[in-house]
């Protein structure tokens, strides 16, 4: 099948997991976040790695992966950017900032741009209501934005992924 | 279930005083006291779910409306479930799991026997307000057997929790949320497992669909019998549809003594060889074909004077009755049995089994010829043959898949003249003085006991009037009837009776009132399915 | 007696997240004393008497919930503390785990001694990535010290702490949705009864509270239930994070009393309306709670009042909406919210959030009708109270709230081609289908 496997790192990360919970199931999604880290996204071949390591099939972990939206799935680019869309940020201009970013890559919202470097969705509160307008850049909040900031952290990440340092 | 008395509770039930014993559900309290209430996601072979809503009824204990399926009796409860916040609630429920069901009941298999169908006649609404654009969902093969039309599924997981719980392979899932949500498979994992088809059964609407059955019949066209599957020993029971003399379905039969809800997918989808091109269908006396009147005295002169030593090698596909009538074909005969190979046993989690015995019922047929017959009689019999001291051989071969011990190839060519039964032609049948066809399971009417000694009755598929290629039970008395054995050629159930007066394994039982899950034989102590930690 | 911040007093400090300076401003003492001086009964009743409220949004008492645990049971018990904190318009948890860590572990503490508990998972939400690591490095901080382990300050108490990241999904801070999650499974709340405190997390009794709720509790030790009940109303009492956002000059997390005044809080605390603009609307708990007209914010901000005033005070996630604002826009804004986030286990809610916001999406696009007004009445009373949990509830209260208190606006949508702001937005939409 796939020569995938965890590094030693994410295999003690694994096994100290399965300490943690008394019902291995349990260690599931922390360990898809291993995966994640390990193998950058979650497809086919990566969620099939999990199910048989941990013993569990692999229709429930595509039940689980697929019920949360934070899970890094197949072709989502090296950065997604996760624009809060819900009311308190759609109050302040997360419209603006949304349409600005799918201008400046040139993508829709739910697209990978062709490079595959840029991811755009559009999320629900992230938590960050008070400084509004804001995105989740991977796992970096970016708030209080103006178009001039989005720009600027596109920018960023176009010469990060140039100098071959992305994430 | 502790054992000793289990306590009763006292509740009221629209209005009436009951009683029901401690820890049973709602729903179930009310379906055996004889008060329906609706459900989808609930069955009583899985875990419960709670999800579909439709069972809400009134308590007194809530101003919500409670889930009967999985709120228990208790001491002083009173329960409606027909008023206005009951009723009201089953129709939310309906109105919801309509607005995006897609209006397929002109093309979708399920019509007729699809629970939504079927409560939207009960429970309304009998229109839409819904005015919006209904959500789509994925339309794709599940497996080598199954396809799901997901615009359909009300995701109610039966299908995901027979695949959990009762098949024990977990392959069905799902995914997404919300409106989203639809059952689905891993990517590369099928659901292919040996009690698949189950999940199109419980399927309470048309999302799961049968490859098999795919567009094949309405089901309110399609004549239906109960019978007992010939594919292995469990004797699981079935509902043979057919339309036009041709099948078309199987589907399980609740008995919780053999099979609870469940059926095996070997049994399900092997009944083609019922209308094969390979069958025998008509007499033939050395190779030339012979009307059936012609075979039946040619049999019976075989049998007559100058038979000399006569044996009768009987098969496991015969009824009880007809195995009974084998066994008197001449008085004296060496009777031995013969079987197919052994496949393999399986057993799965929800306490659900198919027997490694690929055949209906050597049980019954021992317990009619003797519980050697298999064994001690077929090594004599076999033994004879190759001594050549066996002048006239009848042998019964209504092996839907003959998987036979080629010694016995040898064997009965030995003996000096042979007239064969048979499904199919083989080595068995080649060079045979006379060969006769045998009906296949479907097309018998008798009994058949499982591996547990369970006594059930088949039934023929076939209508009067359609084309029949003539019941073993009849040819075996119009036979015996030409040789002088029998003055009248007899019911099924008169047959029985006489093999009862007979076979103590047979007390105190009679034909037609057999009930409905079965009769244990005497001396069989009956194991029933689930009997350790199977579904409840 | 003034009012003493608990949890944003030294916010500006860059280290108030590391046990050095939690310690140094007399961190973990309440804990001490509590394996000290508290059998764990006492302690539960302690709490019980200070009203504590859980602060995750349904205001239940913590101190009988805690009481509900079966004090006899051959199962571990297990505290599973909620941050999955997903409610629109919230952010208080992230500021006590961003900034004081140690604060919430003390509670944790301290809770599990009360309960008898010796194993705690906390559920982040997955986003908070900043936070959960935060939380890591405290723990990591707390295990070194010996606060927790096998010997947790120095006693024979023995507490395991572990953070557990959900993955996006707002349905995984409902209770057993989020133990479910907590199992490995798909985030589905589960049938109750039995509930937590009888059979919870891996079928054992559990406690499950909020962040906040237990961030209270070192504060509840140090002064005592009787001086806690006077901070505010007393059968809601506290200091208070409450979360503004939306359309005021200072938007923020501030800890005041419970019992601050609404209109007091937007004017005075977070300097007023932006731009110069006047008050519309206010949702004062969190998108699940009822909106208030701009005429019923003159209320105070504890769980009692707001009940009366027909809302809730929820989350305390307070959303400020100017006179610009489009409330059909809104609505359809936070429509979509439920519509996302509903799990889709059971009829009801599956069904109607999606059609909750397709009719509202329609209004708002310019092919509304007035029946479908009566028609989100009848389809949000279909939904409530028929569930498995009351997301269907928190869908239907800004359904109900917005179309009944703005029902002009939704008339004037529907009789003139659909919203506005839409309008403005994109004039090739209106009348077009859905887009989600």
């Amino acid at each position: 099948m796939s020569d995938l496997k965890f590094s030693e790192k994410g295999m003690q990360h694994y096994e100290w997991l399965l300490t943690r919970y008394p019902d291995k199931q349990a260690a599931l999604l922390p360990t898809l976040r291993i995966a994640e880290e390990e193998f950058g996204n979650l497809g086919v071949p990566e969620m099939k790695y999990v199910a048989d390591l941990m013993g569990i099939s692999p229709a429930r972990v595509f039940g689980v992966v697929t019920f949360y939206t934070h899970f890094r799935r197949a072709g989502t680019g090296t950065y997604h950017i996760q624009v809060c869309s819900t009311l308190s940020c759609a109050l302040r201009g997360s419209q603006e900032v949304c349409d600005h970013v799918a201008k400046r890559l040139g993508i829709e919202v739910g697209e990978t741009t062709e490079d595959g470097l840029f991811t755009l969705s559009k999320v629900e509160c992230l938590g960050s209501c008070d400084t509004a307008p804001m995105f989740q850049l991977n796992d970096d909040y970016h708030e209080n934005l103006t178009l001039q900031d989005v720009d600027g952290i596109i920018e960023e990440c176009r010469q990060e992924a140039a100098r071959g340092g992305a994430r | 279930m502790s054992s000793g008395e289990t306590s009763m509770v006292n509740w009221v039930l629209n209005g009436e005083a009951v009683q029901s014993p401690a820890g049973t559900t709602i729903f179930e309290a009310a379906r055996a006291l004889g008060v329906p209430i609706p459900n989808f996601c609930y069955h009583p072979g899985l875990s419960i779910a709670g999800n579909c809503r439709i069972c809400m009824v009134e308590s007194n204990r809530s101003p919500k409306p409670v889930i009967s399926c999985s709120e228990r009796v208790a001491e002083g409860l009173e329960i409606q479930t027909d008023s206005p916040m009951a009723v009201e609630a089953r129709n939310a429920v309906m109105e919801f799991q309509l607005i995006n069901h897609p209006l397929d009941c002109p093309v979708c298999d399920k019509a007729g026997e699809c629970v939504l169908q079927n409560y939207s006649y009960d429970h309304g609404p009998d229109r839409s307000r819904f005015d919006e654009d209904k959500n789509i969902r994925h339309t794709k093969e599940l497996g080598p057997s199954i396809d799901i039309w997901g615009n359909r599924c009300i995701v109610c997981t039966r299908c995901v929790r027979f695949c959990d719980e009762v098949s024990g392979t977990g392959e069905l899932c799902v995914v997404e949320r919300g409106d989203r949500s639809v059952v689905d498979t891993f990517p590369t994992v099928p659901i292919d497992n040996p009690l698949a088809g189950n999940v199109v059964d419980i399927c309470p609407v048309g999302a799961l669909i049968s490859k098999d059955f795919k567009f094949e019949a309405r089901v309110w066209n399609m004549r239906k019998t109960d019978s007992v599957c010939a594919g292995c020993a469990r004797g699981c029971n079935v509902e043979v549809q057919s339309l036009d003399g041709f099948l078309k379905r199987l589907v399980p039969r609740e008995n919780p003594e053999v099979n609870t809800w469940w059926m095996c997918d070997e049994g399900r989808y092997d009944y083609r060889y019922d209308l094969a091109d390979d069958r025998v269908t008509s007499c033939s006396l050395d190779g030339n074909p012979i009307d059936d009147g012609t075979a039946h005295q040619a049999l019976a002169d075989m049998l007559g004077e100058g038979a000399g030593r006569v044996g009768v090698l009987v098969d496991p596909f015969l009824t009880c009755e007809e195995a009974h009538l084998a066994g008197r074909l001449a008085t004296g005969a060496i009777v031995g049995g013969w079987t197919s190979r052994d496949g393999t046993a399986q057993c799965f989690p929800g306490g659900f089994t198919i027997s490694a015995e690929k055949a209906p019922n050597r049980v019954g047929v021992e317990a009619v010829l003797g519980d050697q017959v298999f064994s001690g009689g077929a090594a004599a019999l076999k033994s004879a043959l190759e001594k050549g001291e066996i002048d006239t051989l009848v042998v019964f071969a209504g092996f839907p898949h003959p998987d036979l011990d080629p010694s016995w190839a040898g064997a009965i060519g030995k003996a000096k003249r042979r007239a064969v039964f048979t499904l199919r032609a083989g080595a068995w049948s080649e060079g045979a003085d006379l060969v006769l066809p045998s009906a296949s399971p479907f097309e018998k009417d008798g009994t058949y006991a499982n591996e547990d000694g369970r006594l059930q009755r088949v039934r023929s598929y076939r209508a009067p009037g359609e084309v029949d290629w003539g019941s073993d039970l009849q040819r075996l008395q119009e036979i015996l009837r030409l040789a002088g054995a029998r003055n009248r050629v007899l019911s099924p159930a008169s047959v029985f009776r006489e093999l009862a007066e007979e076979s103590s394994a047979f007390n105190g039982l009679s034909y037609s009132t057999i009930p409905p899950h079965g009769a244990p034989l005497a001396g069989h102590g009956a194991a029933t399915v689930g009997a350790e930690g199977g579904a409840q | 007696m003034s009012f003493q911040k608990v949890f944003t007093r030294w916010t500006d400090d860059p280290a108030s997240h590391t046990l050095a300076f939690y310690e140094s401003k007399g961190g973990y003492e309440s804990a001490r004393k509590a394996i000290r001086d508290w059998a764990p009964d006492d302690l539960i009743e302690e709490v019980k008497a200070s009203n504590l409220r859980g602060r995750g949004g349904a205001g239940f008492p913590t101190g009988v919930k805690w009481g509900f645990v079966p004090k006899q049971t051959d199962k571990p018990k297990y505290l599973a503390v909620n941050a999955d904190e997903s409610e629109p318009g919230t952010f208080k948890d992230r500021v006590i785990m961003e900034k004081y860590p140690h604060q919430l572990l003390e509670g944790i503490i301290i809770s599990c001694w009360a309960v008898g508990i010796h194993t705690a998972y906390i559920y982040i939400r997955g986003e908070y990535v900043f936070a959960y690591r935060r939380l890591v490095e405290a723990i990591e901080e707390a295990y070194a010290k010996g606060y927790l382990g096998d010997k947790v300050l120095g006693t024979d108490f023995k507490l395991d702490v572990t953070v557990h990241r959900g993955a996006g999904a707002y349905i995984c801070g409902e209770e057993t949705g989020m133990l479910t999650s907590l199992e490995g499974e798909r985030g589905q709340p589960k049938l109750k009864p039995p509930f937590p405190a009888i059979e919870g997390l891996f079928g054992c009794p559990t406690v499950v509270n909020n962040v906040e709720t237990l961030a209270n509790l070192p504060y509840i030790l140090e002064i005592g239930s009787e001086a806690y009940k006077k901070v505010g109303p007393e059968r809601s009492p506290g200091p208070k994070l409450f979360c503004v956002s939306g359309h005021v000059e200072r938007p923020g997390t501030y800890e005041l009393p419970m019992g601050v005044n609404l209109l007091s809080l937007i004017n005075d605390t977070c300097g007023g309306i932006w731009k110069g603009r006047k008050l519309k609307a206010v949702i004062p708990g969190g998108s699940s709670a009822h909106v208030l007209h701009a005429d019923e914010c003159d209320v105070a901000m504890d769980i009692e009042s707001l009940a009366a005033a027909g809302s809730m005070l929820g989350s305390a996630g307070v959303i400020v909406m100017d006179d610009q604002t489009c409330m059909v826009n809104a609505l359809v804004n936070v429509m979509r919210f439920y519509h996302h986030e509903s799990c889709g286990q059971c009829t009801p809610c599956r069904e109607g959030t999606g059609w909750l916001e397709k009719i509202v999406h329609r209004i708002a696009y310019g092919h509304g009708k007035r029946e479908d007004l009566e028609r989100i009445d009848q389809i949000c009373g279909r939904m409530v109270g028929k569930t498995i949990c009351v997301l269907a509830d928190a869908a239907a209260f800004p359904a109900w709230s917005f179309t009944q208190k703005f029902r002009d606006e939704f008339l004037q949508c529907i009789d003139n081609g659909g919203s506005p702001a839409v309008k403005a937005r994109h004039p090739d939409r209106i009348g077009g289908g859905l887009h989600v």
